[in-house]
């Protein structure tokens, strides 16, 4: 018999030294994280076997208005043993402390793949006009592990936020991850190269003929990759976050880990082509946000930088490179559709998480909040 | 005098040809009464069918099934050591339904690798694991001493789709327990069977199916009884075991076919609506207060009993001016077929 898990507060210190320890856990559960969303109350929670700190989580309270109760959120996290059998062992003490901290509800984002789908058979899936969503489709993988989470989250009165067709919960269920690695270890530039689609690969080299240079910049480029940002958000119709987020963002990784945030430029004949942002935990890479010019696409500079990025991360040792969010569509009309195309070139593959789970701690205010989510639309 | 089953044989056969076509992995259900043909005849016909499996009821079902039919038999009723299947069946052949891990331990430990099927509890709350439970047993069916032929999972019998995202949720619990391989499924439309075949191709589906085999072509199947005897009654004529009155004059007609047989008795349907519960109604749950509609046909029409049917006959009533059959005749009888047993079963 194991000695039964404590939750309590840790600090920013003791959260990152165990992160260090771990292969990697989602960026979103760096205590740098908590710097970046400033808006929210935060906290470092650890989970401890007697002395040993064994699991921990960013928790983010966002206050209910005019109710001086949180909801706690964690996001993409907390990062503890999901392939416990008695996650109540480990999910349990973290409830009551939180209900401590004054949290009506809690969501949590388990960092658990439940499925996986193979650029092929998502090709395919787009190919046949019956297939509309990728769920539709018979995954490549199937992961046991991932169902057991599921089946105890259930168990235990969490409940599902995910709904159908994409975005609309917090962080993405489906990604769009390129594998760096196999059985038999790191893959090598070509190897990742040979498993993206002709197209991807003629405009990686178009670029390069063309003269695109791709280099590492420093915060004194944010305000570039900024004014490219807030024109590619006019025209791919999204709200920009202003220059501020990004300096605060990059600040607080960089003052973390200097190599836990690269911002990257894209340049052909001096113009600023493509600009993104790259964070990475660990073995786990992201391709975070991107810019891109809406003049001289012909040079393709979206394509080099991201084959800059993918050929760092291998660098870096990454085993994943991510490229976030996709949406659930494989119809052929939808709009989203283009961006799973672009991702699908990379001959990566989508992945499917547990989804978000909220336990409601408080029934009433957690009922009042639904509504207040609800009526905001 | 009987309650005859006329089966019209090329249409019925066809029937079930079709649907073994239409239900991949087909496990024909034999139980009960065998779904009114009894279940020998049921036996040979699976047989006919080329199934590799049935499936029965109880264990005491077994000995009549299985020698009229060759392949393996899986019996529904969870495994208890109280009640054992006739050591005349060849264990070899048997595939036991578990739901309780003190039950498989039983079954492992008797050094005989019986083969079981590991049944998950659904919205039904009749038998099988929780999905805590479910991991359990997996892992120690794993270990050894059985053989281990999958999983089930026995669904309600459901609205237009309801039971596809209840299957759904219970394909997670599945995967969870690594028991994703063979699925024992019933209650699930061939559509909802497809779109599971479709999101896991890797997962062999085993439908069990019953009524919709055996009873699915109604149009081949027609049940007849013979009129007994007739006898004109005055209106408050005393007549019957209860000596009733009846308030109007007409013939009191007395035809096959009687509680012995399931005549009066109600069976569940899949339909809980208001309307189908006056069908039900109609088809003989009466009480014994004032006439009740009989499944029994007479000119055309379903008649009242004159009172509640006995053992092996009914009695009905025809109001003055209705033609009155003669004795000897055939009438009409609409049934539960899983709950009436017929003095005959007449095949062309």
């Amino acid at each position: 018999m194991t000695s039964p898990l404590e939750v309590r507060t840790i600090s920013g210190a003791d959260h990152l030294a165990f992160l260090r320890t771990q292969d990697s856990a989602s960026f979103l559960q760096t205590p740098a994280w908590a710097q970046v969303k400033k808006e929210w109350k935060a906290e470092s929670v650890g989970w401890f076997r007697g002395a040993d700190l064994v699991g921990a989580a960013l928790v983010l309270y966002r206050q209910l208005p005019k109710v001086k109760r949180y909801l706690a959120y964690l996001p993409e996290g907390p990062v503890i043993d999901w392939a416990d059998g008695d996650l109540a062992a480990w999910l349990n003490p973290m409830a009551a402390h939180l209900k401590k901290q004054g949290a009506f509800g809690i969501r949590i984002g388990p960092p658990v793949v439940t499925r996986r789908w193979d650029a092929a058979a998502i090709k395919e899936g787009i190919a046949d006009d019956a297939t509309t969503t990728l769920t539709a489709l018979a995954p490549t993988e199937r992961s046991q592990s991932g169902a057991a989470v599921v089946s105890q989250l259930r168990e235990l009165g969490w409940v599902c936020q995910s709904v159908a067709g994409g975005f609309a919960a917090g962080q993405p269920q489906y990604n769009f991850q390129v594998p760096l690695a196999d059985d038999d270890g790191p893959l090598t530039p070509d190897q990742v190269l040979s498993g993206m689609n002709q197209l991807w690969r003629r405009n990686i080299k178009k670029a390069a003929k063309a003269g695109v240079e791709v280099r590492v910049g420093t915060a004194a480029d944010l305000p570039a990759f900024h004014d490219l940002y807030r024109l590619t958000a006019e025209r791919d119709h999204f709200t920009p976050r202003p220059l501020s987020y990004f300096e605060v963002m990059y600040d607080a990784l960089s003052a973390e880990d200097p190599d836990r945030i690269r911002l990257y430029l894209a340049e052909h004949e001096g113009d600023l082509v493509a600009s993104t942002i790259w964070i990475r935990v660990g073995t786990h890479a992201w391709y975070s946000y991107g810019a891109s010019s809406t003049e001289k696409r012909d040079v393709r500079g979206s394509n080099a930088i991201q084959w800059q990025m993918i050929s760092d991360a291998l660098e870096a040792g990454a085993t994943v490179y991510d490229l976030r969010g996709i949406t659930e569509t494989l119809a052929s009309d939808d709009p989203h559709l283009g961006l799973i195309q672009f991702k699908v070139g990379t001959g990566g593959e989508a992945v499917e998480y547990a989804g978000e789970w909220d336990l409601p701690l408080n029934k009433a205010i957690y009922a009042a909040f639904q509504l207040y989510l609800k009526r905001r639309g | 005098m009987s309650l005859v089953l006329n089966v019209d044989g090329d249409r019925w056969r066809a029937h079930l040809r079709a649907i073994a076509e239409k239900r991949s992995g087909l496990v024909p259900v034999i139980k009960g009464n065998g779904y009114g043909f009894g279940l020998g005849r049921l036996a040979r016909k699976a047989g006919w069918l080329g199934v590799d499996v049935v499936a029965v009821g109880t264990p005491s079902e077994l000995s009549e099934v299985a020698n009229r039919y060759d392949g393996d038999l899986l019996v529904l009723t969870p495994w208890r050591s109280f009640d054992l299947p006739p050591e005349s069946v060849p264990a070899a052949r048997l595939i036991h339904t578990v739901d309780r891990i003190e039950d498989l331990r039983d079954l492992a430990a008797s050094g005989d690798r019986p083969r079981v099927v590991l049944e998950l509890m659904t919205s039904m709350k009749r038998h099988g694991f929780t999905p805590r439970g479910l991991r359990e047993a997996a892992a120690v069916a794993r270990a050894g001493g059985v053989r281990l032929e999958g999983s089930s999972v026995h669904l309600p019998l459901g609205r237009a789709g309801g039971n596809l995202a209840e299957a759904e949720t219970l394909m997670t619990e599945l995967v969870a327990a690594g028991l994703a391989t063979t699925v024992w499924v019933s209650h699930l439309g061939v559509e909802e069977v497809a779109r599971l075949e479709q999101h896991y191709p890797e997962v062999t589906f085993r439908q069990r199916v019953g009524t919709e085999l055996w009873l699915g072509d109604r149009g081949a199947l027609a049940v007849r009884a013979h009129v007994l005897d007739s006898h004109p009654v005055e209106r408050g004529e005393v007549f019957g075991y209860r000596g009733r009155t009846l308030p109007r004059t007409g013939t009191i007609v007395i035809v096959s076919g009687g509680t012995a047989h399931g005549i009066g008795l109600e069976a569940p349907t899949g339909d809980s609506g208001a309307k189908a519960r006056v069908s039900a109604l109609a088809r003989g749950g009466l009480d014994a207060v004032g006439l009740a509609k009989s499944p029994f046909t007479l000119g055309g029409k379903a008649r009242y009993f004159a009172e509640p049917p006995h053992m092996q006959a009914s009695m009905l009533f025809l109001p003055a001016g209705t033609n009155v059959p003669e004795i000897g005749e055939t009438v009409e009888v609409r049934v539960r077929y899983t709950a009436t047993y017929f003095d005959e079963v007449e095949i062309s």
